[in-house]
């Protein structure tokens, strides 16, 4: 954020609010959001708000160019995020620019079908049916996402104006295990901040902290930095768990055993440090009681449970104890079956035996989804509205239609409502039952605040004009409650939500710096996208009396004859909601490379036994309802366990989600993976009467077989030294060998070298950083105008991303480990792609880029052939960007046309803006300034970018670390790109 | 046998009764052939309309059958050049017979095979820019491609054996003027460059025939080495190799001459032309099918050594991988039909039997075909990263546009057969005693039959056509 930056944010202010709420359509070419004169076309505007994906609420900073909103990336100033965004973050902008968006406001007429109506009539039809309820004291609701700050205070405030207050804030991941037993074990019903980062040992029960868990960026920040190799040690991470999820697969070890039977090792490893006297600071009375609460989880009985041997559990145990200090960590979705509760009571305890509570986690400060509505609380809504004692719903971003069971009845249940509202930008199950739908504006379109954690404030602002005639929702709830009579006009004296906002920032200012003006410290705030304190931990003692009620639920789990069935929330689509962004479906899924549908992940045992193969389509059937899903064989389920992700399936969310949509399938035939949410039992969790994610199912081969859309061709690696990894004891001892099998090269050239005057750009990717969460992939779809091809042409290998996560199985068939590696184009100094094409549309430049010329390209495809990391990408047509996708076009960025070739072009734009703005300034280009989008928005920073030229930069230190390899080097074509190998436990060797 | 039988007049007579108006049996041919271009047609403006993409190529197999058809059709073109120029330097005198038609082969396989680097392109419209022409920019091709090799290669090779078509053609053009009127005159008048058979003509023609045969030899051998060299010249394992040029020559030449078999063998039922192309000459076509064919055999096995002696894990993986994977089929069909089967043709039997020989030169070409196919998609399909192993599975439009080559390449040939006389009439004649007025003492030894005796008889009873 520099000063020009800052003036514009001064500037739009008024600017802002005077647009926000007007009603005419933006087909200007260029919408001014900041006054003309500041705009300075071709020159980015950055704007700092909350990304609104997930609940985790991570800083990010909207580029603007010409006032339409380009590319998001994260904010380096926010402390959950620090600079760095998701996959799911990253495609923001295709809810923002989703063609699918309700753009005027539909109300339900005699027939069921939706007629859309002018904004003054629906409001005003609204405004008549919000007296006639409020003059019967009739009970209204409104359902709502994980919501924080202004917003949910208006929200509160309004439902009140009108006399009632039955408010939900609905999630489908609650973390209710979570909050009941912190309540039951130390009285504070609470997420609270786990420190991963100071952890030398880390055990995850089932907690999938790299994907979806509470906050993954930070969580995957702070994992990296622990997993640092410094001295001959890193941190080591053990996971627990019956699927080889994207975090275990991470891990050094993956520990398969039963689901719902994680408690069970926590608690028999609890019982071998209090045997084997290893706890550290617990009261000697505590330590007599937990010893009797623990005493039944003998070695032997957790061994018969669990699969895992005696000896294991005591080892395990054992270096849990260790560990100083360590992070025992639980409550995933993934694990969230009958006993979840007791599970996450069994971790704490593990975690307060050895002394971790208010080491690595703390309570305080707490995340605010502590806040979120338990599932009971919904439950007791849908008792109500069968009862009809609920005359209006009004809900807005929340889908329970597709997220809760079916059998949980939310559907039918909302028959017996006569008011239904939903004020959301995208039609979905929920909302297509809807009576009256107001579209309002996506989060980059409106101002709002989001307290993630406590003490730390974000700032939401429009980044830009309103695509479409929406309107933000505080606007909306503030004229509804004017027009619906003159009292509540009275009580809402704001001009508007921005009103709203800015006073209760002003009480924040009071509270945190009364030392300054207000507008100052509103500037700075916008400017820095929120204001970030420091809050103390709580101190918290163990309630042994709510332990041992924790405790009783904990039993041992028989095995089932049935297969069981696990959901887990999908890295690319979360709870579904991520489905509509066509980036998130073409992203492969980072473990099974499995794209635009759902399938059923089967271990390929099991699948032998009911002899199932690859691709068959499935009938799943639970005790509660049955769905339609394709087999996918993989060893990283547990025998008797079946996983699948949820987020596909929907029926009514966009054309991207739909499974009818033939144009995004391609094959001539509805998309088959149903909605697992259906599958589940509406009985809740026994512990904390949360949603349950685990139901026991059969199978049945319908005989038909399904199009699974790939990217992967084999799962190994065949030796090939692609991602490579070296044991901690090798990297301990001194300087590695280098692979010299392939090296004894003849270097001699016919050419003379080329020569790199001023600067020669490489990377440097670290292996053990990369978590394979492909957050670089969804960047580069954003950066570089790369086009989405669908399920059809992606199951024909003709995606187009210029960057992909490799994922390569190491080891033992069975059991494999998991190797990650970001290919992108390795700008070989000798690159084999430039001789071959005969009309120089690819060649070297003096800055040691491969460098594609799209107007120059025949398309003979030669480049491709021979190029040996297949990193070229042709465009086989020329693909759409269905209308008003096409406006987050980069215009820094050509948009290709069929029948040229393209790839990776280390964001060359950002190089040469990178060297303008040094020329500029006149000096030398820095160290990390220019930074690719990849490399931007890596959550562990495994891509470094820089100068290879410079001896003292970054990339030119890790080019020499000793774990330095390139990929195929034996074929001489010099990469730019240097890889660290993944660093793995010698046992793996 | 006939010899004495022979006679200008009835050589005249013989030959050009092929150009008689055709019958029912040419329509349907030409309906089938003008059918298969058409669909070749429509599917290309398929591929202008929506892109590359309607074909099956993907990532990894970023060439696949579009590449397997050219390679498939220069070689073709290999045998003609072959027969009536390296033949001819080796004064071969049974090639007297049937270079025409080979030559035909020739012209009109370059024609089909030029067609695939122009259809094979993402943007078509901009094949000239492969062509080093002055332009403002100061843009020349990159000489370091071995593409533009090939457009160099290509392009003389068939400028060469056109004008070597031309040239051999034009005493016989003359032939047919003579015998012809209306519009068929003025054209055939046109053709033949006013020839009139003088002393000087002829001496003109048999050394400009000689120059050009000397010309067209080196190309037999360039430009199949020239073609091969696109794969050589990659580092994709299975392409990587430098057996690659003696082996696609091998392999050209023992297409070209099944090619050739394949089509004299109607050729000389429908026009019954026993007279002119005998067995013996099938015979010895079928011998130097054995000759190649043994080259091919020691190719396959000689990469299948050095895969394996080098110990390079990838080449030894791609090869394997040829055997035993994926596309295992089409490389047993390529061992079985190209090496294995020609070796039938020891037997005396069955080289002269006119089945056997139709049927084993029709397995050589598609043996052929899947050699460039195993060669050309196998080897892409698992190069270097196994993540980006993947197979190639054509589409309705890969095959069409195969199907219209085929069509293109029928089309002009049954043009040719009935507009041009399918064998030389002057070289014929030339094996015949020349029709002298009065007794003949000492008549000459035909060599029509006999093939390879006695030299050039330079101009010997060539003074005009006289029709007894």
């Amino acid at each position: 954020m520099n000063r020009r930056d800052f003036f514009k944010l001064l500037g739009i202010g008024g600017a802002a609010t005077l647009t926000g709420c007007s009603s005419q359509t933006p087909e200007r070419l260029i919408p001014y959001l900041v006054p003309v004169e500041e705009i300075i076309p071709g020159q980015a505007t950055w704007y700092a708000t909350v990304c609104r994906e997930c609940p985790a609420g991570c800083g990010m900073l909207v580029k603007t160019l010409e006032g339409r909103a380009v590319k998001v990336e994260g904010n380096p100033d926010h402390p959950v995020n620090r600079g760095r965004l998701c996959a799911r973050g990253q495609a923001s902008l295709q809810g923002l620019y989703n063609p699918d968006r309700i753009r005027q406001p539909l109300l339900k007429d005699a027939s069921g079908q939706f007629k859309p109506l002018s904004w003054h009539d629906a409001e005003e039809w609204l405004a008549i049916r919000l007296k006639e309820l409020r003059a019967q004291r009739r009970e209204i609701v409104w359902l709502t996402p994980h919501l924080t700050g202004a917003l949910d205070q208006l929200i509160d405030r309004w439902l009140q104006a009108f006399g009632s207050k039955r408010r939900l804030r609905y999630e489908p991941f609650a973390y209710e295990a979570i909050k009941v037993a912190n309540k039951l074990l130390f009285g504070l019903e609470a997420v609270p901040t786990c420190d991963l980062q100071s952890s030398q040992l880390i055990f995850s029960f089932g907690s999938d902290f790299l994907e979806t868990w509470i906050s993954p960026v930070m969580y995957s920040r702070e994992f990296a930095a622990m997993r640092a190799y410094e001295a001959g040690r890193m941190g080591r991470f053990i996971f627990i768990g019956p699927r080889r999820s994207l975090t275990a697969a991470n891990a050094d070890r993956w520990v398969s055993v039963p689901p719902g039977s994680e408690g069970m090792i926590a608690a028999g490893m609890v019982r071998v440090i209090i045997a084997e006297g290893l706890w550290r600071g617990v009261p000697k009375g505590e330590l007599d009681r937990i010893k009797g609460l623990v005493d039944r989880y003998t070695p032997y009985l957790v061994s018969q449970a669990t699969g895992i041997t005696p000896q294991d559990l005591e080892a395990l145990a054992r270096a849990f104890a260790e560990a100083d200090p360590g992070l025992a960590l639980g409550g995933g979705a993934a694990e969230s079956g009958r006993y979840a509760t007791a599970t996450v009571a069994a971790v704490n305890l593990l975690n307060y035996v050895t002394g971790n509570i208010g080491r690595t986690i703390r309570f305080g400060p707490l995340s605010s989804l502590s806040r979120l509505s338990p599932h009971r609380e919904l439950a007791t809504l849908i008792q109500a509205m069968n009862d009809g004692e609920i005359s209006a719903l009004f809900f807005s971003e929340v889908n329970p239609v597709f997220s809760l069971p079916r059998s949980a009845g939310f559907e039918q249940a909302m028959d017996n409502v006569p008011l239904i509202v939903s004020c959301g930008s995208f039609m979905d199950e929920t909302t297509a039952k809807a009576t009256l739908v107001l579209p309002t504006h996506t989060p980059l379109e409106t101002w709002g605040d989001d307290e993630s954690w406590e003490g730390l404030y974000g700032l939401m602002q429009p980044a830009m004009e309103p695509v479409f005639e929406t309107k933000p929702l505080g606007d909306l709830l503030l004229s509804l409650a004017k027009r619906s009579s003159d009292s509540q006009a009275a009580a809402f004296t704001e001009e508007s939500f921005y009103e709203v906002l800015r006073n209760r920032w002003r009480e924040l200012h009071r509270r945190v710096r009364p030392e300054t003006e207000f507008e100052t410290f509103w500037s700075e705030a916008l400017a820095r996208g929120g204001v970030f304190q420091e809050t103390h931990p709580r101190r918290i003692s163990l309630n042994l009396g709510g332990l041992a009620k924790a405790f009783q639920w904990l039993q041992t789990l028989g095995r089932p004859d049935n297969l069981i069935l696990l959901l887990y929330p999908s890295i690319n689509h979360f709870d579904g909601r991520g489905a509509n962004r066509p980036w998130l479906q073409e992203l492969p899924d980072p473990l099974t490379q499995l794209t635009w549908d759902s399938w059923l992940e089967i271990h390929p045992e099991d699948a032998q036994r009911l002899a199932i193969s690859e691709g068959d389509l499935l009938k799943v059937r639970s005790p509660y309802e049955e769905i339609e899903l394709p087999a996918h064989l993989s060893t990283g389920v547990r025998q008797g366990t079946v996983a699948a992700p949820i987020g596909q399936g929907h029926t009514a969310y966009g054309r991207y989600a739909d499974p009818d949509d033939l144009n995004a399938n391609g094959f001539g035939e509805k998309r088959r993976g149903g909605n697992p949410f259906a599958l589940l039992p509406v009985e809740p969790d026994g512990g904390s009467r949360g949603l349950r994610l685990a139901a026991p199912v059969t199978l049945t081969n319908t005989g038909m077989k399904y199009p699974l859309a790939s990217v992967s061709g084999s799962v190994r690696q065949h030796n090939r030294g692609i991602a490579q990894a070296i044991s901690l004891a090798e990297l301990g001892s001194g300087e590695p060998e280098l692979d010299t099998r392939h090296l004894q090269l003849d270097t001699r050239q016919m050419y003379p070298p080329h020569e790199h005057p001023v600067h020669r750009w490489g990377m440097a990717i670290d292996l053990n950083a990369c978590t394979g969460c492909s957050a670089c992939v969804v960047a580069c779809y954003a950066e570089n105008n790369i086009p989405v091809v669908g399920k059809e042409q992606l199951a024909r290998g003709r995606e187009m991303s210029w960057i992909r996560i490799e994922r390569f199985e190491e080891g033992p068939v069975d059991r494999p480990g998991t190797r990650f590696i970001p290919m992108l184009c390795q700008h070989c100094d000798n690159a084999p792609c430039e001789p071959v094409c005969p009309v120089y549309a690819t060649l070297h430049n003096s800055e040691g880029l491969n460098i594609q010329v799209y107007n120059r390209c025949v398309g003979t495809r030669y480049c491709s052939n021979n190029c040996p990391y297949k990193v070229r990408r042709f465009n086989w047509f020329t693909y759409p960007w269905p209308e008003p996708l096409h406006l987050q076009l980069n215009p820094d960025v050509t948009v290709r046309e069929s029948g040229v070739m393209e790839k990776c072009t280390f964001c060359v734009q950002r190089i040469t803006a990178g060297k303008a703005k040094a020329k500029d300034e006149g000096r030398p280009v820095r160290d990390g300034e220019i930074v690719p989008a990849c490399a931007q928005t890596c959550p562990t920073s495994a891509i470094v970018f820089g100068d290879l030229k410079d001896p003292t930069s970054t990339v030119s230190r890790l080019s020499h670390n000793p774990r330095r390899y390139r990929v195929l080097e034996h074929l001489n074509t010099q990469p730019a790109i240097t890889y660290l190998k993944k660093i793995i436990p010698d046992s793996e060797q | 046998m006939a010899d004495y039988k022979l006679t200008y007049g009835k050589v005249n007579r013989d030959l050009l009764k092929t150009m008689e108006a055709p019958g029912r049996t040419w329509y349907i041919l030409l309906a089938i052939a003008i059918a298969l271009v058409a669909l070749g047609g429509f599917a290309f403006s398929r591929q202008i309309r929506y892109g590359m993409g309607v074909w099956g190529l993907t990532h990894p197999t970023m060439w696949a059958i579009d590449i397997t058809n050219f390679v498939f059709w220069v070689g073709i073109a290999h045998s003609g050049t072959l027969i009536s120029a390296v033949l001819f330097l080796f004064r071969v005198r049974w090639r007297a017979s049937i270079y025409r038609a080979a030559e035909a082969v020739t012209v009109f396989a370059l024609m089909t095979a030029a067609l695939f680097p122009i259809i094979h392109l993402g943007r078509p419209w901009y094949v000239y820019w492969l062509l080093p022409y002055p332009q403002v920019g100061g843009l020349w091709p990159n000489f370091r491609s071995p593409l533009i090799w090939d457009v160099f290669a290509v392009l003389t090779y068939m400028l060469v054996s056109m004008v070597f078509f031309f040239t051999g053609l034009v005493p016989d053009l003359a032939v047919v003027r003579d015998q012809s009127r209306g519009w068929r005159r003025r054209l055939y008048g046109f053709l033949a460059q006013g020839w009139q058979g003088t002393d000087r003509q002829w001496r003109h023609y048999t050394s400009a025939y000689l120059f050009l045969a000397a010309l067209a030899t080196p190309l037999v051998i360039s430009v199949h080495s020239v073609v091969s060299w696109d794969f050589a010249m990659s580092m994709v394992p299975g392409w990587h190799s430098t057996i690659f040029a003696p082996y696609f020559v091998a392999g050209a030449i023992h297409s070209g001459l099944a090619m050739v078999i394949t089509l004299l063998i109607p050729l000389r039922r429908t026009f019954r032309l026993d007279l002119y192309l005998t067995q013996t000459h099938l015979e010895n076509l079928a011998k130097l099918i054995v000759l190649t064919g043994l080259i091919v055999g020691y190719s396959y096995a000689t990469e299948y050594f050095i895969a394996w002696y080098s110990a390079n894990s990838f080449e030894w993986e791609t090869f394997r991988y040829r055997a035993l994977g994926d596309y295992a089929w089409g490389f047993w069909i390529m061992i079985i039909f190209n090496s294995l089967i020609p070796l039938l043709f020891f037997v005396k039997k069955i080289r002269t039997s006119t089945p056997w020989l139709l049927t084993i030169s029709l397995l050589i070409n598609v043996g052929m075909w899947f050699e460039r196919f195993i060669i050309i998609v196998t080897s892409l399909a698992r190069d270097y990263d196994p993540y980006t192993w993947g197979l190639y599975r054509p589409t309705w439009v890969d095959l069409s546009i195969t199907a219209g080559s085929f069509g293109w390449f029928f089309l002009w040939f049954l043009l040719f057969a009935k507009l041009l006389p399918v064998v030389s009439i002057v070289e014929v004649k030339e094996q015949l005693p020349p029709p002298v007025i009065g007794e003949v003492r000492n008549p000459p030894t035909p060599h029509l039959q006999k093939g390879g005796t006695g030299g050039f008889d330079e101009g010997k009873g060539r003074e005009k056509d006289v029709d007894p």
